[in-house]
């Protein structure tokens, strides 16, 4: 069963940023794109470094690590050394809070 | 249906072996590596994996070869690229065909005539094996030699720091990455080691490594007799250029043009092993991971016809202790420095200008600045000094109207 969670407030992920979240036993981070809000969880499939950390161009976001580059619509590794996706989750704004859709 | 060979099951060969079949390439690959192990990253051997933290992390997972119909050859050697009849000859005088090839082969460990160099005890690191023999010898050790105090040297003694050994460096020049840091920048991280409690010996070189039956003991060209459980060697590398191309004369490393073409037809060349005209940087010999990656995928995109110049402005990464090192660029000489972030704190980056041309970034514990210059540096831009050191200046901005 799929659950929507509320992980913060309407708003408050400004256009172009990027905010972690603790849900559960996971951080996902919520990255603005020219006003569309995408979930994807934010460590790197290559050495879990903290991809809220790194540089996001466009809905491109670059791990600070060791430069892999993640598409957050798809969560597709574009380039390396990750190899493997991150999950992305469907994210929306609701009666005032930020909310992604999680697994039960 | 074309044959394409991979000499070199490395970081670079695997990962164009990836690339030409992400790209939809269902021709043949034979993909030759001398490693009996399938390709892995090798930079986690004198960090994480040597500390034992981490398992091996693989270039492609294990069965992706199979799966993707590489016929892969771990553990055969290649002896020798034949342009004229275009096959590449193996150990045991097997011949494979080529329509194109793709030379990989990296670098090897340098190694001088030093006396005792072959005792026990005495080891240097590339391989995974030699990253494990390294970990069985500090286990129960208590004290380390290290000779080199390059990448390799500096990050082998953050960790056996951090595993709680002694650790002395015997180093030729006057501070750690001299080479590739200067002695300004070198300094940094001369002090980021005596905090962690390496001693280290500059302006000093090996003479002969001592023991009987097994090491106890360095003696310097200076004199000094350096006592330890066991040694470390790392002095640098040198191109693995045995499977030289046949008529394309090796001139430290393979030659090739911007393209990566070796100027045989259809035979091009990647990685530690290549000697690459840079667009920017003039003909260049790169021995990083992100080079080696990178090169391996443009390559295979323009042995599938893309045509594409590499002029990536290169990048690597170093982690000490807990202390991340970045650098973009390359720079052999550079005429001015401009900081941004505290030198003293350990949180900087460190812009390095020629004649006004930003050449090179170097970050310690700093975000972002380090990549966002590569667009900058490989357009050659010249940057102002004020906006490069402020950090409230966003080097973003300067990315548009630059050429890449």
């Amino acid at each position: 069963m799929a659950e929507w969670v509320k992980i913060g407030s309407s708003g408050e992920v400004a256009d172009g940023e990027v905010n972690n979240y603790s849900v559960g036993e996971r951080q996902i981070s919520v990255a603005n794109v020219d006003g569309d809000l995408h979930a994807f969880d934010d460590l790197c499939t290559h050495q879990q470094c903290s991809l809220a950390e790194g540089d996001l161009d466009g809905a491109i976001i670059e791990c600070p690590c060791h430069g892999s580059r993640f598409d957050i619509t798809t969560g597709g590794a574009i380039t390396g050394p990750a190899a493997d996706p991150v999950d992305v989750f469907e994210v929306r704004e609701q009666d005032g809070e930020l909310q992604v859709l999680m697994d039960e | 249906m074309p044959d394409f060979v991979i000499v070199g099951g490395g970081l670079a060969g695997a990962t164009a072996a990836g690339t030409l079949r992400d790209r939809g390439f269902d021709g043949r690959i034979v993909l030759i590596g001398a490693e009996t192990m399938a390709p892995y990253e090798r930079p986690p051997l004198s960090k994480e994996y040597l500390r034992g933290e981490s398992d091996h992390r693989f270039v492609r997972p294990d069965g992706w070869y199979e799966e993707n119909s590489v016929d892969a050859r771990f553990g055969v050697r290649a002896e020798r690229l034949n342009a004229a009849e275009r096959v590449v000859e193996l150990e045991g005088g097997e011949r494979v065909p080529f329509d194109q090839a793709l030379i990989a082969t990296g670098s090897r460990n340098r190694r001088f005539p030093w006396p005792g160099l072959d005792l026990p005890g005495v080891y240097d690191l590339r391989f995974a094996p030699d990253a494990d023999a390294i970990r069985g010898a500090a286990e129960g050790a208590g004290k380390a030699v290290l000779v080199g105090m390059g990448f390799i040297g500096a990050e082998v003694a953050a960790s056996l720091r951090m595993l709680g050994l002694e650790v002395t460096v015997v180093e030729f020049t006057g501070t750690p990455l001299e080479r590739v840091l200067g002695p300004e920048l070198g300094r940094s991280i001369e002090a980021l080691h005596r905090d962690h409690g390496v001693e280290m010996v500059f302006h000093d070189a090996a003479e002969r490594f001592e023991g009987k039956g097994r090491f106890e003991a360095l003696v310097t060209r200076g004199g000094k007799r350096v006592e330890g459980d066991f040694a470390v060697v790392g002095v640098g590398v040198e191109p693995a250029t045995d499977v030289a191309v046949q008529d394309v004369p090796v001139d430290d490393g393979i030659p090739v043009d911007a393209r990566l073409r070796t100027g045989v037809e259809g035979v091009w060349a990647v990685g530690d092993v290549a000697r690459h005209d840079h667009p920017v940087f003039g003909p260049i010999r790169v021995e990083h991971f992100d080079n080696a990656m990178k090169m391996g995928e443009t390559a295979a995109r323009n042995m599938l016809g893309a045509d594409e110049v590499f002029d990536d402005a290169h990048w690597f990464w170093s982690d000490q202790y807990e202390t991340q090192i970045q650098m973009s660029g390359f720079a052999t000489d550079w005429d001015d420095t401009v900081i941004r972030g505290s030198v003293q704190d350990r949180s900087f980056a460190a812009f390095l200008l020629k004649d006004g041309r930003l050449v090179s970034t170097f970050g310690m514990n700093w975000k972002f600045d380090v990549r966002r210059s590569m667009p900058l540096i490989a357009a050659a831009a010249h940057p102002d000094r004020e906006q490069l050191a402020d950090p409230g200046f966003d080097l973003r901005q300067l990315h548009e109207g630059v050429t890449r």
